[in-house]
């Protein structure tokens, strides 16, 4: 396959899509922007596609939660749908509002009937904040770094994306959750500081339990985060660039094509 | 909504949209009915809740909507295409060549207006305007030794200190286009002069945003507060790289009751200085907004708000890789200021810190502007400039404090090579630290060049005001010497940030 097909499925509030749909571009994706009425009514079908991507932005005014209705129309109207998408061995990632929508439908951190076992609840800070932040790339066992997340291979141990949200603070609905997270491998990135240590606020910007940031489920091919790689794709949107000079890409765009190269060879 | 008016619009659907804001219906059917006339049948409009009289419904204020025209033969493919995303579209009258203006609610004609009446039937009203220069009290004081302090309390000021509270909580990053952040620095907390976004991702174009407020020297003299605020957003487009070939200018007046004979006369003086610097700068206004009536009563008597203007400046810019920050980059780096510091204090920060209005307030020159504006904007597209911060509120002392303490590196200042302009010149006297540090002179820039540029950087400025003031400090000590070589400030740069960051860090 020379293009994967990527649908980066939107809805009313959704308002990350385009810049999404363009990191999805930048890594050689065949991308389409599509409306979830167009899937649930049946004008559209997402077995077409290789990737679906959950973009940011306040879906549905984020009324009742962040996300809330967006996932529920996911667990009740397209559920057979998304359950064939993983078992095909495709790919799935959210971004912000989209980890939310993972999370509220119980799809992260996966293998619970879409039971939701997480949340993402109001920041510690009690407000909207828009702010960048260090991520601890790899989960550490033992003296290796490892990851299982197929989205995140060959990730320098630390990057840098910014945060804009006011619902993002993770935490598990006990601590079985949690072991099992730790114990499958499941945790992607951390909030820490520069050097890489798990770190208070603002490093972790809203207090997420044990500084998680993103997680994937247990194949690694579903992956949420509330950080946005999309606005760290191409190397001006760094916030001192004009210091630091042009890299060739962002440090998130590594994400995107690791989501491209993996759909372009097992399809 | 938006979503689905931009795909109608790619598909030629509609030929006229207008945006329903004050006035409701009313004003939205009746701009594009103008030329034509209107049928409108009020029942047919969807409403949120149900007991709306006729004329409620044809006047509320209620948000997100859009008035569409649409060739009938569209219509249906634009309600199907509304529908998709279920979003309300609802077909409730028709455009006519009657030129009336005719509303219907349920058979009943209930309006009958010709559009000409509508529009020009209101006879213009003669109102009075005065404008008498207020005199204020000149200040009397002598330079105190030690600036340090008023530095300090200039930072901590409510128009000067950090805005990153409120900046925090905007989403300042979406749609992934933002090249030059409103907070930037090696902590990503200093003030940009200005935004620069790119609304298409893969174009180097950008769009550069900024704007000009000073409403203390509307005290003075409106029509200088208006040409200082247009040439303050102009001097940040510059200063983050852009130029002055594509820019456009956007007004808002805030002001008191107009109907009284002084408001109405501090507005005129306003809105002149407005046109007589857009011409001169070239900039054309392209739109703006008013908010007037801003009065209340304190024990009888009627109190106004202060006349206060704000400028906003767009540009475009060819090339967002040439985009400038503010903060200082490199030790050893020299620091120099472009254009004439003078004697204006009048509405000054500093001025109103120690109790004083003043007089002289800065006024412009616009084909000197021009020329400093035009040479900076080479250098930078030369790659020359390593950062670059605009002198407004607070004068050199709080510009060159800002960009320091963003940068985390400390300067050496020498206030002796600051070009400077006493009102009496021939008194050597007159040269004053605390003038100099903290002037608000227009047209006037902090600029950082690498020591190898430094004759390319010199000889774009061929002709005009500018000195090498000192340089970039290895340490984070920020020291300014006076006119005769004396310490006047001396503190670091932790301190600085401490007192501009403290007032809003909540």
């Amino acid at each position: 396959m020379i293009r994967p097909k990527v649908c980066v499925l939107r809805t009313a509030g959704t308002n990350c899509d385009k810049e999404t749909a363009f990191a999805f571009k930048m890594a050689g994706g065949s991308v389409e922007l599509v409306h979830i009425n167009k899937i649930v009514s049946g004008q559209a079908c997402l077995e077409k596609y290789h990737i679906l991507a959950l973009p940011g932005g306040f879906s549905y005014g984020d009324d009742i939660s962040s996300g809330k209705i967006f996932a529920n129309e996911l667990k009740y109207k397209l559920r057979q749908d998304i359950e064939k998408f993983i078992l095909d061995g495709k790919l799935i990632i959210g971004i912000c509002n989209g980890f939310q929508v993972l999370v509220k439908s119980g799809i992260l951190p996966g293998d619970s009937g879409f039971e939701q076992k997480a949340s993402l609840i109001l920041n510690d800070s009690a407000k909207f904040e828009d702010r960048w932040v260090y991520l601890k790339s790899h989960c550490r066992r033992g003296a290796t770094l490892q990851t299982k997340c197929v989205w995140t291979k060959n990730l320098p141990e630390i990057i840098y994306l910014p945060v804009a949200h006011g619902e993002g603070k993770f935490v598990v609905k006990d601590n079985t959750v949690l072991n099992q997270l730790n114990r499958n491998n499941q945790i992607v990135f951390q909030y820490c500081d520069n050097y890489g240590r798990l770190s208070g606020y603002p490093f972790n910007p809203n207090g997420s339990q044990e500084n998680i940031a993103g997680i994937c489920d247990k194949s690694g091919r579903v992956f949420g985060l509330m950080p946005h790689p999309e606005r760290h794709a191409y190397p001006q949107q760094h916030p001192r660039w004009t210091a630091k000079g042009n890299k060739k890409t962002g440090d998130g765009f590594q994400i995107f094509r690791n989501g491209v190269e993996y759909a372009r060879k097992m399809f | 909504m938006l979503d689905v008016l931009l795909e109608a619009r790619d598909r030629n659907l509609y030929t006229a949209i207008t945006d329903c804001g004050a006035g409701g219906l009313s004003s939205a059917v009746g701009e594009m009915a103008a030329e034509l006339g209107a049928k409108v049948y009020l029942e047919r409009v969807p409403l949120k809740y149900s007991g709306l009289s006729y004329m409620e419904i044809w006047i509320s204020e209620s948000q997100e909507r859009m008035v569409l025209a649409v060739p009938p033969d569209n219509s249906e493919e634009l309600i199907k295409l509304f529908e998709k995303e279920n979003v309300e579209a609802t077909v409730i009258g028709e455009f006519t060549d009657t030129k009336m203006l005719q509303l219907y609610y349920k058979d009943n004609l209930v309006c009958e207006l010709e559009m000409a009446f509508l529009h020009s039937g209101l006879p213009s009203i003669p109102k009075k305007a005065v404008f008498v220069q207020t005199k204020h009290r000149e200040p009397r004081f002598s330079c105190p030794k030690d600036l340090t302090k008023t530095l300090l309390a200039l930072l901590s000021r409510y128009d000067i200190c950090s805005k990153e509270w409120v900046i925090r909580q905007y989403d300042h990053e979406v749609q992934g286009g933002s090249v030059l952040k409103p907070l930037t620095g090696v902590c990503n907390d200093g003030p940009s002069d200005a935004s620069i976004v790119k609304p298409l991702l893969d174009s180097q174009r950008g769009l550069i945003v900024s704007c000009g407020i000073n409403f203390r020297y509307g005290f003075i003299d409106p029509y200088w507060m208006a040409a200082s605020c247009i040439d303050e957003a102009l001097r940040q487009i510059i200063a983050v790289g852009g130029s002055l070939e594509e820019v456009a200018l956007l007004d808002n007046f805030c002001w008191g009751n107009p109907d009284k004979p002084d408001r109405l006369g501090s507005l005129v003086r306003a809105t002149l200085g407005c046109y007589d610097f857009a011409k001169a700068f070239g900039a054309p206004f392209i739109s703006g907004k008013d908010s007037l009536n801003n009065e209340f009563n304190v024990r009888g008597k009627s109190v106004s708000i202060p006349g206060t203007l704000l400028i906003s400046a767009l540009a475009v810019m060819p090339d967002v890789r040439k985009a400038v920050s503010m903060y200082a980059k490199n030790p050893t780096d020299l620091i120099y200021v472009v254009g004439l510091t003078k004697e204006e204090l009048g509405g000054s920060h500093y001025y109103d810190l120690v109790g004083y209005t003043g007089n002289g307030v800065p006024k412009v020159d616009a084909r000197r502007s021009k020329a400093i504006f035009n040479a900076l904007s080479r250098a930078s597209a030369r790659g020359i400039i390593r950062a670059m911060h605009d002198c407004s509120d607070g004068g050199l002392g709080v510009a060159l404090a800002e960009m320091a303490f963003s940068g985390g590196l400390g300067m050496d200042i020498f206030l002796a090579e600051v070009p400077y302009q006493a009102s009496d010149n021939s008194n050597q006297a007159a040269k004053r630290n605390d003038f100099i540090l903290f002037s608000e002179s227009n047209s006037r820039f902090i600029v950082e060049v690498e020591r190898k540029s430094q004759g390319e950087f010199e000889a774009q400025l061929k002709g005009l005001p500018f000195g090498l003031i000192g340089c970039v400090a290895k340490g984070r000590d920020f020291r300014v010497f006076g006119v005769c070589g004396e310490v006047c400030i001396n503190t670091n740069i932790a301190e600085l940030k401490d007192a501009w960051q403290k007032p809003l860090r909540w």
